[in-house]
Parts: structure tokens; sequence; C-alpha cells
């Protein structure tokens, strides 16, 4: 009786140890790019003083060799009001009044191994909203009085944002190596655009697989001014009196003050 | 070299707006104009969202007209009591111009209005000063001076019989009081709506209808729009937080200089070689908004603010 238990209980440790170890075999085996990925933008406080024209931005990090990437900038999503023109009279380009676009960043930028529509289903680029045509799904516009005219305001507003510098999409920029450990590092070198505003900005980057989002990875970027720019721009929303009374004293003074080098030099008889 | 400016939240090489302030600058102590109707759409193409550039147009003007008023002073060519009382109509229509324009918004047909407005008064003011100028650079070649004399009969009887008249010894006229009040405040009300400084209405009306020399015009347009400027500047950058100083300072940079450039110039031209100059690019402005209005534009949205 007591022989029998002890084998039973040993039989029954034995399929406890098996079936954790088969659970954890499984659990490597089937998902080789868990906690592989890793994302790491570079120039990640990007300061804004006089001399300021934009910088760029470097995103690296660890990746299974086995996937695709697709590397996401954006600024938090808010609300954007725009003037919008039409045709009056059949004839006449003119604002005709404003269109309000809803869940939209300020900045939105792609980067990605291949097409996005190459690698990613329609489903998983809706669902992380990569992408315009997934962006376009997302936003809310309005008034718009049917899908057909939502499509063309949306198409607009990219035109727009592209016009600005603050919206791209593009594929095969990314480039690979092997570091000092034998992973696989993926690099992107991007231009920053100076009129990105400042804020916070989040980059993620997802390891694609069989058309869908496997695994991600984020880091964060932050565009600030500093100096005289932050303070002249803090001034100008803070004490705005204040800040039109120097502007008119300044104009002024200018004024005289090149009247006086023109009477000393005879420019003005 | 680049600046970042501060409030336009955009950076810009620092030639663009000396260039630009120069330019603006020169036509304004030239014609006495501000030029906003030059340079705010200047600076729109260049980056600067509308509603900034507008506002820093205004401080900028504030200098250049600073500079013109002095420069124009200096040699006698400002009436100041005139100016005065165009300002105290400008002021008055620039309230009901104001409230005019939010009625126009409230209808939803502000736009429309404005764009109208402008290419009208453009057009009917750059037609008429260059039929004018051209007609009074043939008669003076043939020494024929009485037709002037007739213009002024039919209106002058009219408005010599109004009440309040005074004389305006610098330019050598005598007006009742209403005349350039009222006047004042019809450029005021333009001037708001179309969201300009209203030198290129003022200008022409102090030469054709207040009969006033084109020179004393030129000095006494910017002694006006010199205070006009002062209180939208403030406005703009108390309410809206518009003013980018830093742009202002680079446009006024060129202006100034300009201004003085222009009034030195604007001495060694005739009247009707300036004002046939200033049709001339009043109508340029009205063929390029022209061909905007009609032509398809490259972007259909853009920013809520300035026209």
């Amino acid at each position: 009786m007591n022989i029998k238990f002890n084998i039973q209980n040993s039989i029954f440790k034995i399929a406890i140890f098996l079936i954790f170890e088969f659970l954890i075999l499984n659990f490597e085996f089937a998902a080789p790019a868990a906690a592989m990925l890793t994302a790491k933008a570079n120039h990640d406080h990007i300061t804004i003083d006089f001399f300021y024209h934009g910088s760029t931005v470097s995103v690296r990090g660890i990746s299974d060799p086995g996937t695709d990437l697709v590397i996401k900038i954006t600024s938090p999503e808010g609300h954007q009001l725009l003037k919008k023109k039409g045709k009056v009279g059949g004839m006449l380009w003119m604002n005709v009044g404003q269109l309000k676009f809803e869940n939209t960043p300020n900045f939105y930028e792609i980067f990605s191994t291949k097409k996005i529509e190459d690698i990613l289903s329609t489903e998983e680029m809706d669902k992380n909203v990569i992408g315009f045509p997934a962006l376009a799904k997302h936003v809310e516009i309005t008034p718009v009085a049917n899908e057909e005219e939502k499509a063309k305001w949306f198409d607009e507003f990219v035109k727009f944002k592209e016009d600005s510098k603050v919206y791209t999409s593009s594929s095969g920029n990314i480039t690979f190596s092997k570091n000092a450990e034998g992973k696989q590092e993926y690099y992107i070198l991007t231009e920053w655009p100076y009129q990105a505003q400042p804020g916070d900005y989040l980059v993620t980057v997802y390891a694609v697989k069989d058309h869908k989002v496997v695994e991600q990875a984020t880091s964060n970027v932050n565009v600030a001014q500093i100096g005289m720019v932050k303070s002249l721009a803090g001034m100008a929303k803070d004490t705005p009196a204040v800040y039109g009374f120097l502007s008119i004293g300044v104009a002024l003074s200018a004024g005289f003050g090149v009247s006086m080098v023109f009477r000393k030099g005879g420019g003005s008889h | 070299m680049y600046l970042y400016l501060p409030v336009a939240l955009t950076s810009i090489n620092i030639l663009i707006p000396v260039g630009l302030g120069l330019a603006v600058g020169l036509l304004s102590g030239l014609f006495g104009v501000g030029g906003g109707f030059l340079l705010t759409p200047l600076l729109i193409m260049f980056g600067i969202p509308s509603t900034v550039a507008a506002a820093t147009d205004s401080n900028q003007i504030v200098a250049a007209s600073t500079s013109g008023t002095y420069a124009h002073w200096k040699v006698g060519n400002v009436d100041f009591k005139m100016g005065l009382y165009l300002l105290v109509g400008g002021f008055v229509g620039g309230i009901l111009g104001v409230q005019l324009i939010k009625l126009l918004h409230a209808m939803g047909n502000a736009d429309f209005v404005i764009k109208i407005t402008y290419i009208l008064m453009l057009g009917i003011v750059g037609v008429y000063m260059f039929i004018e100028s051209l007609q009074s650079m043939r008669k003076k070649k043939n020494n024929v001076e009485e037709a002037k004399e007739e213009k002024e009969s039919a209106v002058g009887r009219f408005l010599k019989s109004l009440p309040l008249q005074t004389h305006f010894e610098k330019s050598g006229i005598t007006h009742s009081v209403f005349v350039p009040i009222v006047l004042g405040a019809f450029v005021g009300i333009l001037a708001a709506i179309m969201g300009v400084g209203g030198g290129f209405l003022m200008v022409p009306i102090m030469v054709y209808m207040l009969r006033m020399p084109m020179h004393v015009v030129v000095g006494t347009s910017l002694f006006q729009i010199l205070f006009t400027c002062i209180e939208v500047t403030f406005l703009q950058a108390y309410t809206n937080h518009s003013v980018d100083f830093i742009l202002a300072v680079l446009l006024l940079l060129g202006s100034t200089v300009g201004a003085q450039i222009g009034a030195s110039f604007g001495k060694k031209l005739k009247a009707e070689q300036l004002k046939i100059l200033l049709a001339t690019i009043v109508l340029a402005v009205t063929v390029k908004i022209v061909f905007e209005i009609t032509l398809t534009p490259s972007l259909l949205l853009s920013q809520v603010g300035g026209h």
C-alpha cells in the first residue's frame, strides 16, 4: 500500500514536471521574438534655441531576423480645426467653412522594412493605426455628408500635413547589422522637421510576422524650447500686455534709431 | 543663416524677412502705404502661419512708418492736423468694421465679401489712379490746367457747404472737419473687413477727395498708419498672442532702412510718376488675387485665422 502510494506519488511528480517543461519549451519555441525587440531613440531630447532648424532622430534596437519592422512616430492625438476651400458660384475658390478633424495626431511618421500593405493585414493596420488608410478610419471629420466626402477631405488633410512636413510614410529605409553578441540590430536615421511643434512624441516599433504584429517596443522623443525662445514664447502667452508693449516699443525705437542714423548720414536731406 | 521664430513655431532664413522688409519699407517710404496687402501673403508663402503673418506685419509697419514719418516730417511733408482727423474717423470706422465682420462671419459668407471687397477696391483704386495719372501727365505736357479746376468745383461746392470748415495749412486746403472724419471712417470700415491697414485706400482718398498735394499725402498717410498699427499690434498681441517678436525685428531691420531710402527716392519723383507706380502695384496685386481665386489651389485646407 505504502509502496503503491510512493510509486503513484513519483508518477504524479514526473507528470507535473513534464507538463511544466512542455509549457516552458512550447512558450519558448512558439514565440521566439518575445522579449527580443528593443527600441531606443538616440536623440530623445531635442532642444529648440534661436538657431534651431530641425534635427535628426535615430531609432535603433534588437529585432528578430525572422520579422519585418514598422516604426511609427506620433504626437498625442487631439482635434484640429482647418478652413476648407470650395467653389462659390461654380468658378471662384473661397474658404467655405471649417472642418474639425478629431483623433488626429499633429505629427505622424511611418517607416517600414517593406510596404506596409505587403507585410500587415488590414485588420492589424487598423488595430494599431498603422498607415494613412488606417488613420483615415480612425479619424472623425465633421461636418461631412457621407463616407465619400470624408475620404476626400482626409486625403486633403494628409496633403496639407505632408506639405508642412509633419506627415510621411515610406518603406525600405531601415537598415540591419549584427551586433557584438551576434544579434540582429536595426537602425534608422530620420530628419526631424523644424515644423514639428514642441511636445512629447511616441516612437513605437512593431515586429511583424505572417501579416500580424507579434511584438512591439516603445521609446520617447521630447522636443522643448529653451532659453530666450522659451522666455519669449511664454511671455507672449502669459503676459500678453507686456509683450505687446515691448513689441511696439522696440518697433518705435528701431524706426527712430534708423531715422537718426540716416539723418546723421544725410540720407533724408 | 536660419533663426527660429518662437511664436510662429517655425524656422526661417534671415535673408527672407530682411529682404522682404527692405522691399516693403521702400514702397512704404515711397508711396505712404503700410504694405500689409503685399507682405502678409508673402510671409504666408514662406511658411508663416496666417494669423502670425498678419499680426507681425502690423508690428513691423510700426517701425517702418515711424522711420518714414520721421523722414517726411523732416522735410515738412506731414499734415498732423489732417492726420489726427483721419485717425479719429479711422478709429470709429475700425470699431464699426469689426462688428460688421462679426455679422458676416455669423452669416457664413465673410470670406466671399472680403475677397470681393478686396478685388473691387483694389481694382477701382488702381484703374482710377492709373488713368488719372496718365491723363495729368499728358495735360502737363500740353500745359492744359483748366480741367482740374472744373472737377474740383463739382464736388467742391458740396464740401464747402458743410459746417465746421477749417484750414489745413500744411496741405493748403480748407475742408469741414467732418470730411476727413467720414472718409477716415470709410477706410477704417474697409480696412477692418479686409484685415489690412488701409494705406492703399487712404492715399487715393487724400489725393482725389481731399485734394492734398501728393508729397504731403505720403507723409500724412504714414503718420496715420503708424497709430493704426500700434493699436492693431497691441490688440493682436493681447487677444490672439500672434505677434512674433523675432520675425518683427527681422522685418523691421529691412523695412526701416527701406522706408528711409523710399522717402529719399520719392523726392526725386514727380507726383504723377509716384501715382502711376502705386497704381501699377495695386493693379498687379488685384490680378494676383483674381488668379488666386479662379485657379484651383494646390491645397484645399488651411489654418484657421487670416485670409
